[in-house]
């Protein structure tokens, strides 16, 4: 390697050298405060060197990295993303006792895991990167072990994620067999769909294994049984980052896969993905509609918007990229809004997840009930907001492909979507009487990550101009 | 050769079968190891001696039998000698002799050159893993080094000794 790589590499690096700092002064003293202050230094140091590393973009580090505009977009979402986490973090576990410090050090792993995802171009880095990140986030989700509810989380997130990855390892396998490369551009070299039929099956067959472990990642129907318990039994700064950040960095990793094997494999593959689409959107806003947890709506919510995501990664055409790119950003602020709103109000025996503990908010805390009403709003997809903005994107790449039926679907499931971010909506301002009278005060760090993602929120949404035309640059 | 390779194929989709089966933790990892020294003679029949030695000496060696004993030693006490005789009944080690002993066998043959060698365009020794290692795949050897101490946290985290009144002020 030479110093233009390094340079190139210098946020994983930063990040890197910030995990061994973090760690040692843990080694040499445990202070919770202290601990989140050097993390979130860390990761405001990875942002601050990705414009170095923009300067030399594109460049190919070794075989295994590509960083590009593309990439380091999505780096900064997830570095971004992963500080948001950490602040709720610390106003999370600030009244806990026992061992906090090793929550961030697990943070940093995961982020820098996710970073590699969204620049890998090679199935070494993306199994490496894919790894780190599952094995950073099964301890953080059982982290609160007092709980027997996180413990099961973890148990069942570990159990399901070491199954996925031995679909997604035997799915690279096969395509290594056909193809002979693991490298994202040789493979796309490699040439169009294959003559004989039996290495058409193998390439598929592969296609698909690796669909399944990519589609456990993103929870999308039918490989979502685990989200919605997952969120539910996860502290929530940690469901925050299942939530974003994991799913931002594999959809950035599929597009990036996706965009030369898809065209490769005929149109067998893209049925496939339509059809995983259509299941989430439906799915999701279906099993949505009865939830008396917010945690186990937003989850299946989630499932639902990743739906959404694969519309326009289906639409492949020249909006795509930019619509993907927009659509997550917004998905990302949203989702870090909703569950920072859980966060602050959790206390350290329950997360404050249950509906009715919502009941009349708005009357005792105003301020938190509009900020959950304007990231429900975002979710749900109205004007105004960065969701409306990011869906009438994904639209617009859609109908550019002429994939109406799935336009159509998602439409009409967005309709139904309506239906249950509203029901929250209600329950906030209904005057029924609450459950719990007294209002816990809210930490300055989860109030900083609200305000800030809100008012990011409605700028996005009524001025996404800036933003869009950045992201028309950056896409490949 | 075809046939020798599905026949430790087969040994090591029964053994993994077993292992899943099994009631008893420690009949059960013997199991592991055999299916795992099936999978490493499959790797030798297919060419790979270098990656088949690995299998042996880290998984089906240091690893397992680290397993073995730590679940044998988490019940010490003065019943644990009747415990460790009650483990090795016949029963419990003919099952894995058994198909140990046709991996051994396999083995033999093929060392013993009644079987044609395995025909490999080029066999990979430890060199060639380590120049490629450290060559091109550096960062991901780079990055293994975080994932285990991702692990190293988590576990260290999740098995620390229980505290009283643990998560409360």
């Amino acid at each position: 390697m030479q110093s233009a790589d390094y340079m190139a590499l210098l946020p994983l690096l930063v990040l890197s050298g910030a995990l061994g700092a973090v760690m040692l002064l843990i080694a040499i003293g445990r202070h919770h405060g202290l601990t989140a202050l050097l993390t979130l230094a860390g990761l405001a140091a990875a942002v601050a060197a990705l414009p170095v590393a923009a300067a030399r973009a594109p460049i190919r580090v070794t075989a295994l990295l590509t960083i590009d505009g593309y990439g380091l977009f999505f780096m900064a979402l997830v570095l971004l993303a992963t500080a948001a986490v950490a602040l709720l973090g610390y106003a999370y576990f600030r009244s806990w006792s026992g061992h906090r410090e090793e929550f961030y050090l697990l943070l940093l792993c995961a982020a820098l895991g996710a970073c590699v995802l969204v620049v890998s171009s090679h199935f070494t880095a993306f199994f490496v990167g894919l790894e780190i990140l599952s094995i950073a986030l099964y301890a953080l989700i059982a982290y609160p072990r007092h709980r027997a509810e996180s413990l099961e989380a973890g148990i069942k997130y570990l159990v399901l994620a070491a199954g996925s990855a031995g679909f997604l390892l035997f799915g690279m396998a096969l395509i290594y067999a056909e193809r002979g490369t693991l490298d994202f551009t040789a493979l796309a070299a490699a040439g169009g769909v294959p003559a004989t039929l039996q290495s058409q099956v193998m390439l598929l067959t592969g296609l698909s294994l690796l669909l399944v472990g990519v589609g456990f990642k993103l929870a999308l129907v039918p490989f979502h049984m685990w989200t919605a318990d997952v969120y539910q039994g996860a502290p929530a700064p940690v469901t925050a980052f299942v939530a974003t950040v994991s799913k931002t960095a594999v959809v950035a990793l599929l597009l990036r896969l996706l965009a030369p094997m898809g065209a490769q494999s005929g149109a067998a593959f893209s049925q496939i993905l339509a059809v995983l689409a259509a299941a989430s959107m439906v799915g999701g806003n279906l099993l949505a509609l009865r939830q008396q947890s917010v945690k186990r709506l937003l989850a299946y919510s989630s499932i639902a918007h990743l739906g959404y995501v694969l519309v326009a990664v289906l639409a492949a055409g020249p909006a795509a990229v930019p619509a993907v790119m927009f659509y997550m950003a917004a998905y990302t602020l949203a989702q870090l809004g909703s569950f920072g709103v859980i966060a602050v109000r959790s206390s350290r025996l329950t997360e404050a997840d249950a509906l009715e503990s919502f009941s009349g908010l708005f009357f005792r805390q105003p301020w938190l009930a509009t900020v959950f009403t304007a990231m429900l709003l975002s979710l749900a997809g109205i004007p105004l907001t960065a969701g409306f903005v990011g869906k009438f994107y994904v639209i617009s790449a859609g109908a550019q492909n002429h994939l109406w039926w799935l336009i159509i679907t998602l439409v009409l499931t967005s309709g139904v979507g309506l239906f249950y971010y509203l029901r929250v909506v209600v329950t906030m301002f209904s005057t029924s009487v609450p459950v719990d009278l007294t209002p816990r005060p809210v930490v300055f760090s989860g109030a900083l990550v609200l305000t800030i993602s809100t008012v990011l929120l409605i700028w996005l949404g009524t001025a996404p101009e800036p933003l869009v035309r950045l992201l028309q640059n950056m896409a490949p | 050769m075809n046939t020798l390779f599905y026949l430790a194929a087969a040994v090591a989709i029964l053994a993994t079968l077993l292992v899943i089966t099994r009631a008893h933790a420690v009949h059960a990892l013997l199991y592991l190891i055999v299916s795992l020294l099936a999978a490493a003679l499959a790797f030798f029949l297919l060419g790979a001696p270098f990656a088949a030695a690995l299998e042996v000496i880290v998984y089906a060696g240091a690893i397992m039998v680290l397993f073995v004993f730590v679940v044998m030693m988490l019940n010490l006490g003065t019943h644990s000698v009747r415990g460790e005789r009650q483990w090795l009944r016949p029963a419990a080690w003919v099952g894995p002799g058994l198909l140990a002993a046709v991996l051994l066998a396999e083995l033999v043959y093929v060392l013993g050159g009644w079987s044609a060698p395995a025909t490999t365009p080029a066999a990979i020794g430890p060199r060639e893993v380590g120049l490629a290692l450290f060559g091109p795949y550096v960062l991901a050897v780079e990055l293994a080094s975080v994932m285990l101490l991702a692990g190293l946290v988590g576990a260290y985290h999740l098995a620390r000794p229980q505290k009283e009144a643990e998560g409360e002020a």
